[in-house]
């Protein structure tokens, strides 16, 4: 096997992230080396990992690598070895991806600070430890990954550390994280206890037909741990305190990337691991906690003062759609999901970037002294505003697309299942929808639009570098909701049918090769042609804008300076003072907001920011969890 | 590729977009509804009220006038969302069925009625953002309480598709039928659903839903001239006022005609049946078959308007935004939610 053969891309990928690391802090106290190294390495990666799409995606190929040329040998594999099928690299591209923008973003957003070369080691560690995670064939290599991952997130959560709340936010990370890693651990070493091997495709052939006490246990562990490195209820505390003390592009690694690998262990454990997912109590497990995360999240959200921490609610409340449609167990539901985690992580990624370019250029993301940027900062506010109807679910960007599927996917489970409590999920995905859109009307309000406080009044576009780094995401943002079919036959069809045909993961390890089932795309069951919609916009807006050109609609000439304007260009205050008049972001949906005061105040109560209470929550819910999965599996 | 069959079909696009269902229609109609709405108030409240064509004048009017953009907004913005919400409303109305004419019979439907449902989102977004951009407060309280209505409406509306696919997915044996077209093929086939016991209660909840999607009298906390000096448009004047008023009227049209399509589409049949008895054949039946049931479209419109808005805006007193949260989430969406129970249990 050459050097340069695709077998090795993949360890490539990770290697090329670490190398990076480490090669920044020898040379990274040089600018020009730093950025070098810091882009090469993302660049590289994604390179690598873009060029096995061919082969793994549509031609179904399962690339195993065995580190030291070792392999399975006497019935046991023993050694390290990275196992790629379509999952994998769906999950691996997701994170290539934002780890490339997020570093292109960097660039200037953290020029400021102080210690950056640590900053783009950890940044870069993060990534690395995620990209191990998403691409290792065994269970222990993942575990070492995971704590990889945790403490250099919270290590970059607390990287501003003069900021108010950081070290908080990064301690209370790290003692949930840490039960979260020590779940994973402990599950880790049962299953070792009861089949002597850490590999997963061995595992998954092993446990599913040895499902007893022990392995119950650390199925409840191993889903506990990998919950908390999505944040699912009830670990949304720690997501919110982490995102809005952490720097912008962190964040976008935190929401897009690491709440992923949460996610894909999760469907590593339930569709492969211990195949359970015919099961209706684990379907339920899933649905349940993805619609609980879905709602309560949503809901927190619109409660929020400050853009970085409504963002955080929303990313979790994002992910609780993702889960609930895995949780389905149809190939519509799956690939739905998988869509959506690869759209939240563009459109939650566009978004994050919008609120550090606001941070960075006002120094404050609080949406009650915020308003009016966008005379100030018009990119910003274009791209942010292709992020919100992203993730509001607006047609025809992304959100909606796969949004659109997973609402169809959970109505036809509810009727061919009969069950009524998967109508019940649709009308919540449906409303979480439009809650979704109100708290982005609200941050466009408050920060964006609105009345431009005189502290703000110098305020300056963001430099070059980080626009693009914006646009590249939103450009994004407008191919996958545009071209649903083609992602679908390309990235999230593939890893769908990965995912529902475990026998050629487990196959794959041992060097023998399934022949992919040819299965059908999954097929929605409605209509909808993006592409046939925008034609028709564009040639209504078109005509439209004609006519009213024609008629002189956009007779507005006034060149004079704002001071010397006729009083017909202020705005009417009826005679208040326009600094009593505005309307503060936290309370613009009063009307909502009063009559679901009962279920505010208690999830105010609730939340008492406390890392003891939510330290408690995770022992809690790895009980429920455990006595679940004795008493049904 | 550019043969003449292309251009002819392109042409007849044109046609639809521009004339029928699309823009022509939708700013006749919907300036219409408007006036006899109009006139039908002030006669419940023993006005005289305006002419009939009054609308049509304001129109023309704003048109006139002269346009200021706030000093403080964002003048694109401010510009552009008018003009983006009614292309999407005409839009949207290209995809409701005139009963047995569709404009897409011959290519994959476009837009299902989930879709639909977050089409009808794009106007009120840009109604809120144009308003939003000016700075005023009183556009950020409108924009308040337009977005409380949304989420007020949102829901039941979600709760009576989801039960109109379910009854008709029963009937036909599919499970579910998402398309707004095939719903009406359907009603067309086996008549309208209004006919089915389970549908009565969402159709009734539609009814409620009207007036709140609109945003007219009771449900128009977001307008209110009286307290908030209309809220969103507060800043608006000339001819960017006079698109938003357009889109409202056009928004009477998409909602009230999107009611005659899911639970009276089939009176088409009818009317087919009607045009073959007097023996009419080919060509001639079916233009004749379209003029008959476009007018009943028309007319079944006014006769939903009326009820849904004008006599319901002259009995009632504005509700406060709480009250109109709390009116569509309990009583309108229990009277979907009764129905999503019948269907799934196969009423």
């Amino acid at each position: 096997m050459s050097m340069l053969s695709y077998q090795h891309f993949p360890i490539y990928a990770i290697m090329l992230y670490f190398l990076g690391a480490f090669l920044i802090v020898l040379f990274g106290k040089n600018k020009i080396a730093r950025h070098c190294l810091a882009l090469l390495s993302v660049t590289g990666s994604l390179a690598l990992l873009v060029s096995l799409v061919p082969r793994v995606m549509t031609g179904g190929e399962i690339i195993t690598y065995w580190m030291g040329n070792r392999a399975y040998s006497g019935g046991y594999a023993i050694g390290i070895a990275l196992e790629v099928d379509a999952l994998s690299l769906f999950f691996a591209l997701l994170v290539a991806v934002a780890v490339f923008v997020s570093g292109v973003y960097s660039i200037r957003y953290m020029e400021h600070d102080d210690n950056i070369p640590q900053y783009y080691t950890l940044f870069l560690m993060l990534a690395g430890g995620v990209m191990g995670l998403v691409l290792s064939g065994d269970l222990f290599n993942m575990f070492i990954m995971v704590e990889i991952l945790t403490f250099a997130a919270v290590a970059l959560t607390a990287f501003r550390n003069t900021a108010r709340g950081a070290l908080e936010a990064a301690f209370k990370y790290l003692v949930v994280g840490s039960i979260g890693s020590t779940c994973i651990l402990a599950g880790t070493i049962m299953l070792y206890a009861q089949v002597h091997t850490l590999n997963f495709a061995q595992l998954s052939g092993l446990i599913p037909g040895h499902i007893h006490g022990a392995t119950r246990v650390a199925f409840a562990l191993l889903f506990v741990g990998f919950s908390t490195k999505a944040f699912l209820v009830p670990f949304h505390p720690l997501a919110a305190d982490a995102h809005g003390a952490a720097p912008a592009s962190v964040s976008v690694l935190i929401s897009g990337v690491l709440t992923k690998s949460g996610i894909y262990g999760i469907i590593r454990l339930v569709y492969f691991l211990f195949q359970t997912m015919n099961l209706r109590p684990i379907q339920f497990m899933l649905v349940f906690v993805g619609s609980v995360s879905m709602f309560v999240c949503v809901t927190m959200a619109l409660a929020q003062h400050d853009f970085k921490r409504l963002l955080a609610f929303h990313s979790i409340s994002q992910i609780g759609y993702v889960l609930t449609a895995v949780g389905l167990s149809t190939a519509l539901g799956i690939s739905a999901g998988l869509y959506h985690a690869m759209n939240h992580t563009i459109f939650k990624g566009l978004l994050f970037l919008a609120a550090g370019a606001v941070l960075h250029e006002t120094g404050t993301t609080d949406l009650d002294r915020l308003g009016g940027l966008s005379k100030r900062m018009p990119h910003t506010t274009v791209l942010f505003l292709i992020g919100a109807a992203s993730i509001s679910g607006i047609p025809p960007f992304n959100g909606f697309a796969s949004k659109w599927l997973i609402y169809q996917a959970a109505y036809l489970r509810a009727v061919e299942t009969g069950n009524i409590g998967y109508l019940l999920v649709t009308i919540i995905a449906l409303v979480t929808s439009t809650l979704t859109l109100a708290s982005f009307v609200k941050v466009s309000q408050s920060v964006f639009f609105g009345q431009l406080p005189d502290e703000f009044k110098d305020v300056k576009e963001v430099p070059f570098g980080m626009r693009l780094a914006m646009s590249l995401f939103a450009i994004l943002c407008v191919l996958t909701g545009l071209l649903p079919d083609l992602v679908t036959k390309v990235l999230t069809g593939p890893a769908a049918q990965a995912v529902l045909n475990p026998v050629r993961y487990i196959a794959a390890a041992r060097g023998i090769e399934v022949p992919a089932e040819t299965a059908a795309l999954p097929q929605a069951a409605g209509a909808w042609s993006p592409i046939n919609w925008l034609l028709l916009l564009g040639i209504s807006l078109f005509a439209i804008t004609l006519v009213a050109l024609l008629g002189k609609y956009d007779r507005v000439s006034e060149n004079a300076s704002a001071e010397t304007l006729p009083a017909k260009y202020d705005l009417f205050f009826s005679g208040e003072k326009s600094v009593y008049s505005q309307v503060g972001g936290g309370d613009l949906f009063w009307g909502f907001k009063y009559n679901w005061r009962h279920y505010f105040s208690f999830m105010h109560d609730l939340h008492s920011g406390i890392v003891n209470d939510y330290a408690l929550w995770a022992v809690v819910a790895l009980a429920l969890a455990i006595a679940f999965l004795q008493i049904v599996l | 590729m550019f043969t003449p069959a292309f251009f002819t079909t392109a042409l007849l696009y044109l046609g639809y977009i521009l004339i029928f269902p699309g823009f022509l229609f939708c700013f006749v109609i919907g300036l219409l509804l408007c006036g006899i709405d109009r006139k039908a108030v002030a006669r419940m409240q023993k006005r005289v009220g305006p002419p009939i064509l009054q609308p049509f004048y304001d129109f023309f009017k704003l048109c006139g006038k002269e346009t200021i953009v706030p000093a403080a907004a964002s003048r694109t913005t401010f510009m552009l969302a008018p003009l983006v919400g009614l292309a999407a409303l005409v839009v949207i109305q290209l995809f409701i069925p005139v009963f047995n004419f569709r404009v897409f019979r011959n290519l994959p439907e476009v837009a299902d009625m989930i879709v639909i449902l977050y089409l009808l989102l794009i106007p009120a977004v840009s109604v809120m953002l144009g308003g939003a951009a000016t700075g005023s407060p009183y556009a950020g309280i409108g924009l308040s309480r337009e977005m409380v209505t949304v989420l007020a409406v949102e829901l039941p509306l979600v709760m009576v598709l989801l039960s109109v696919a379910k009854a008709v997915g029963n009937e036909l044996g599919t499970g579910l039928v998402f398309s707004l077209s095939g719903v009406v093929d359907y009603q067309a086939a086996h008549g309208s659903l209004i006919g089915h016991i389970s549908m009565i209660p969402a159709a009734l909840a539609m009814l409620l839903i009207i007036p709140g999607e609109t945003g007219n009298h009771p449900f128009d906390a977001a307008e209110a001239e009286t307290e908030i000096c209309e809220g969103l448009l507060a800043e608006y004047s000339g001819a960017p006022l006079g698109i938003y008023k357009l889109s409202h009227a056009v928004k009477m049209l998409t909602l009230t005609s999107l009611f005659v399509a899911l639970f009276l589409g089939g009176i088409g049949t009818g009317v087919e049946h009607l045009v073959a008895a007097v023996g009419l054949t080919g060509a001639v039946a079916g233009a004749v078959s379209l003029i008959l049931q476009v007018l009943i479209l028309v007319l079944l419109c006014i006769v939903l308007t009326l009820v849904t808005i004008s006599f319901v805006h002259a009995v009632t007193a504005r509700l406060k935004i709480e009250q109109l949260f709390k009116y569509y989430w309990t009583v309108v969406t229990g009277l979907a939610l009764i129905s999503l129970v019948l269907a799934w249990y196969g009423f």
